[in-house]
């Protein structure tokens, strides 16, 4: 942002001299804008069309209808305390963690990373059963609270509170993985400097440390933001029998409904979800005219902070706690289920068996056929994603005018809406893209392929931009001016520093296709059931305990990649780099 | 689970037989199914591995034909098909779900293709469309689920979920998610017995509403609760399974749906699709859903062990067009004495 007026000016300098090539620029910029209309935009739009048409003819009648009715406004009400309640707890256990991670020595950092990855990718389904048993009559809450004194209840999840806290607890690694990063490459000199001139560490960290991590928290916390909102398993498991409704829950009930109304009503929540998604944005970046960038730094893993032993142990201890308790109970509740041969037979020696197990992966063909394609979609989608959204960061960062803003406000919107509804509009549109020719794309895996990569492309821009905006623009010039060209720069100076933060981007493009559910439900065909088609499959025939088998393999075999990557790595900075971890 | 083994193990031998006696089971057949071709792209809420199973067995017959399966919940094929609608050409040829209110609401919209097979000769009338938009492929009751750790005395009656000793106790699905919740609904709501008073009185006992008959099944048979509401099918299967659990009849009667099956109006492959209901509602086909752990639909066969056949049940029954056209009322009402 601060490099936008020289920019600007270079750019007016070049552009006189080379008309034509300002032409072709514009016509790139044209021609970009609309491709991604089209593929962004226009699906979105025909839903919002259907808003406003009521037998073929155009009317407001749908809105003056669901704008009046009280529910309509309740509902809005809750989605704001939801979603707003969720992001906080969601940015607050994000930077707690990335701060810790990033600064204080501990030990144990690899193996708490992947733990607070867990969360985020245990189906929420489970999540919920998990939380929903922990606090139970039964659970060991209210256990470990009739040991103390007084009348101590646990607290009721089916609630607005139990909502909030399970979705913040389901997206807090959002925010650490954008965050953490940026907290690395702060440089320390700044701090010490801040330290010599006499400010506290608690001024230090207010006026020094969160400007410059701006970027990352308001990325993380963007991201966060839409996954609250468009999610639909949490707030339908524990808002049902509470009788709370969300925007997401609500829709749903309306696409379910009958009669030609149904998806007008829908199309009308959705565009009320669409401005809250963009207000969202817009609050975004006025945040992140706060952030400063003055000089680039490699990132930098060695701690800042060194605690007694005594503090570090109990630090330790009561993050060990909460890793567990948030990330573990979950997964051992999903381990458990997945080893008995029937819903509420007791948990013992000789009600247990690798049945279940015997069934997903010997007798049932569908979950090895569903776990390769899911690889594939996951793995294509991240590669797509990867160039076009480092590319459309790229752009973002280098010319921040209205045309890349808009870019980034289309971007938003397919993962700001909930799965099914996003999935309608991918009928809508590509079903029949002009009217009368059915290309043949829907009804087989490119429509999921598609949907992925329009539905996730936003996260590889955030992670990929959150890392450009740690480099001060001078450094360009630098490579520049000392005879680096195009390629060399890049891969030379830029990529080594531009790794981390666009690492987090296709991660998580990869996880989120890997586990993706709502969309896959209703787009996958005969030979291209994913994950998430098979886990719905089985919950909805009753068959939990197969798909609890089936999520725990599945969220085994992620540690175990992470952890095998996390052993590579270190190995190649120990091995290539001579570096001492 | 051993269910599912001899099940599997049965369905293999049934296939075998069929394989064997190819030549008989033409000739005694009633359906012409030769000559059958083409590919037909039919869409479900059936559980994965009984879709696979009629779909293989039906393939047995006519090996010509291709059968794409696309299979989600009752509401998500709906919304695929009326998205398909909006988009311009819907893909479905044949469709399969839930309830009969479901296709009621294709027929008003024109969507349905009318076709009276002759295997639908052998079924009540009451569960045939007479315009012959759709027929019912099997049985499904609503009945109550109880623990049995929980609870020593079994029940006989509904009313016993609106009784003040099993306030806070019991769990029902959500119609406003789920269709065949919602046809459940408007059903017993128009019994003589039962009437909009017993959801009122299932409100003041602090029911607890969830999302589908899945978590139903989930939270009676870990008792979390004691009571439930639930599709039989599930429950015998749990039981089967070894899950504490018991499944009643009320006296009152039960609500079924009864998977209808219907073909879509612009199906491409006219003659295939009938050949594929046909096969269905024949006597091979409901022999197979009742191996599948179904009641089946047609006269003559018999129900799987655990559930009731059709003539051992009282059937509370409503007209499906009235249904449809009070089906948003309902749930508006519905939502009302819940407090949304």
């Amino acid at each position: 942002m601060t490099a936008k007026q020289p920019e600007d000016r270079e750019r007016k300098k070049r552009d006189s001299s080379f008309s034509l090539f300002f032409q072709s620029k514009n016509l790139y910029k044209v021609i970009g804008l609309l491709v991604i209309f089209v593929f962004f935009l226009l699906p979105v739009l025909r839903l919002v069309w259907l808003s406003f048409v009521d037998d073929g003819s155009l009317t407001m009648q749908y809105y003056t209808e669901v704008l009046n009715e009280p529910a309509t406004w309740k509902t809005v009400k809750n989605t704001l305390i939801v979603v707003f309640g969720s992001t906080i707890l969601a940015l607050v256990l994000g930077i707690l963690f990335s701060w810790l991670v990033a600064y204080v020595e501990l030990s144990g950092k690899k193996a708490m990373q992947l733990f607070i990855f867990l969360p985020f990718v245990i189906p929420s389904y489970i999540t919920t059963l998990a939380w929903t048993q922990f606090f139970s009559a039964s659970g060991p809450v209210t256990a470990m609270l009739s040991w103390l004194p007084g009348d101590l209840k646990a607290p009721n999840l089916y609630s607005i509170g139990g909502i909030i806290l399970l979705l913040g607890i389901s997206h807090y690694p959002l925010v650490y993985l954008f965050t953490v990063n940026v907290f690395r490459k702060i440089p320390r000199e700044l701090e010490e400097a801040a330290a010599t001139s006499g400010l506290s560490k608690k001024r230090t960290f207010w006026k020094i440390v969160m400007p410059l991590a701006l970027p990352g928290i308001a990325s993380g916390g963007l991201i966060a933001f839409l996954s609250n909102l468009d999610n639909f398993g949490i707030p339908a498991f524990l808002g049902t029998p509470a009788n709370i409704r969300v925007l997401s829950t609500y829709i749903y009930e309306q696409v379910v409904g009958f009669g030609p109304s149904a998806f007008s009503r829908a199309a009308v929540l959705s565009v009320i979800l669409g401005v809250i998604a963009l207000a969202g944005t817009i609050l975004q970046w006025f945040l992140l005219r706060r952030s400063r960038v003055n000089e680039t730094n490699r990132s930098d893993s060695t701690p800042r902070i060194y605690l007694s032993a005594g503090k570090k142990k109990l630090l330790e201890a009561s993050l060990w706690v909460f890793l567990l308790v948030t990330s573990l109970m979950p997964l051992i509740t999903m381990g458990a289920l997945s080893l008995i041969s029937a819903y509420g037979v007791p948990f013992k020696l000789e009600n247990l068996s690798l049945r279940n197990y015997e069934y997903v992966f010997l007798t049932d063909s569908k979950p090895l056929t569903a776990l390769s394609n899911s690889l594939q979609l996951a793995f294509f989608t991240m590669i797509i994603c990867l160039i076009v959204g480092t590319a459309v960061a790229y752009l973002r960062f280098k010319y921040p005018d209205w045309s890349t803003k808009t870019v980034e406000l289309f971007m938003t919107i397919p993962y700001a809406l909930p799965g099914t509804v996003f999935a309608l509009c991918m009928i809508f549109m590509w079903l029949e893209p002009i009217p009368g020719w059915n290309p043949g794309i829907y009804g087989t895996v490119w429509i999921l392929f598609i949907a992925y990569v329009t539905r996730f492309l936003v996260l590889q821009v955030r992670g990929s931009y959150t890392a450009f905006l740690q480099i001060d623009p001078s450094m360009e010039e630098a490579a520049r001016t000392s005879g680096a060209s195009g390629w060399i720069k890049w891969r030379q100076i830029l990529l080594p520093l531009l790794f981390p933060g666009i690492f987090s981007g296709a991660l998580l493009v990869f996880l989120m296709a890997l586990t993706e559910l709502t969309v896959s439900s209703l787009l996958w065909s005969s030979g291209s059931e994913t994950v998430g088609v098979v886990i719905f499959g089985y919950e909805q025939a009753g068959y939990s305990t197969y798909s609890t088998a089936f999520s725990t393999v599945l969220v085994l075999g992620i540690l175990f990649g992470g952890g095998m990557f996390l052993l590579l790595s270190r190995l190649w900075d120990r091995k290539v780099l001579k570096k001492n971890d | 689970m051993k269910k599912i083994f001899y099940g599997s193990a049965a369905l293999c031998l049934t296939t075998f037989l069929a394989a064997c006696g190819n030549d008989e089971a033409e000739t005694n057949s009633s359906t012409k199914t030769e000559g059958v071709s083409g590919t037909i792209d039919f869409y479900t809420s059936q559980p994965d591995a009984d879709a696979q199973g009629l779909v293989d067995a039906f393939k047995k017959q006519n090996p010509e034909v291709e059968i794409s399966i696309f299979r989600s919940g009752t509401e998500e094929v709906v919304s695929k098909i009326q998205a398909e609608n909006q988009g311009g050409d819907i893909q479905a040829d044949v469709l399969l779900v839930a309830d009969s209110v479901t296709f009621e609401n294709f027929k008003a919209e024109e969507l349905l293709l009318s076709y009276e097979s002759p295997e639908a000769e052998s079924i009540d009338d009451a569960f045939v469309d007479p315009d012959g938009t759709y027929a019912g492929t099997k049985i499904m009751a609503t009945g109550m689920i109880v623990n049995t750790n929980k609870v020593t005395e079994m029940p006989d009656s509904w009313m016993a979920l609106t009784d003040s000793s099993t306030k806070g106790q019991a769990v029902m699905p959500s119609p406003l998610y789920s269709g065949a919740a919602a046809y459940n609904l408007g059903v017993m709501t128009r019994q003589e017995s039962l009437g909009w008073e017993f959801y009122e009185s299932l409100k003041a006992n602090d029911i607890t509403i969830t999302q589908g008959n899945g978590a139903v099944l989930e939270s009676v048979a870990t008792g979390e609760q004691n009571y439930g509401m639930i599709v039989d099918f599930l429950a015998a299967r749990a039981i089967n399974d070894g899950s504490p659990v018991e499944l009643i009849y009320p006296k009152e009667g039960v609500p079924v749906i009864t998977e209808p099956v219907g073909i879509l109006a612009n199906t491409e492959n006219e003659e295939a699709s009938k050949a594929f209901v046909d096969f269905i509602l024949s006597e091979e086909g409901q022999q197979l859903a009742s191996e599948q752990g179904y009641t089946p639909i047609r006269e003559g066969v018999e129900a799987p062990e655990g559930l009731k056949t059709l003539d051992e049940m009282t059937i509370l029954d409503a007209e499906a067009v009235e249904l449809l056209e009070t089906r948003n009322d309902d749930k508006a009402r519905f939502g009302k004495i819940f407090g949304e």
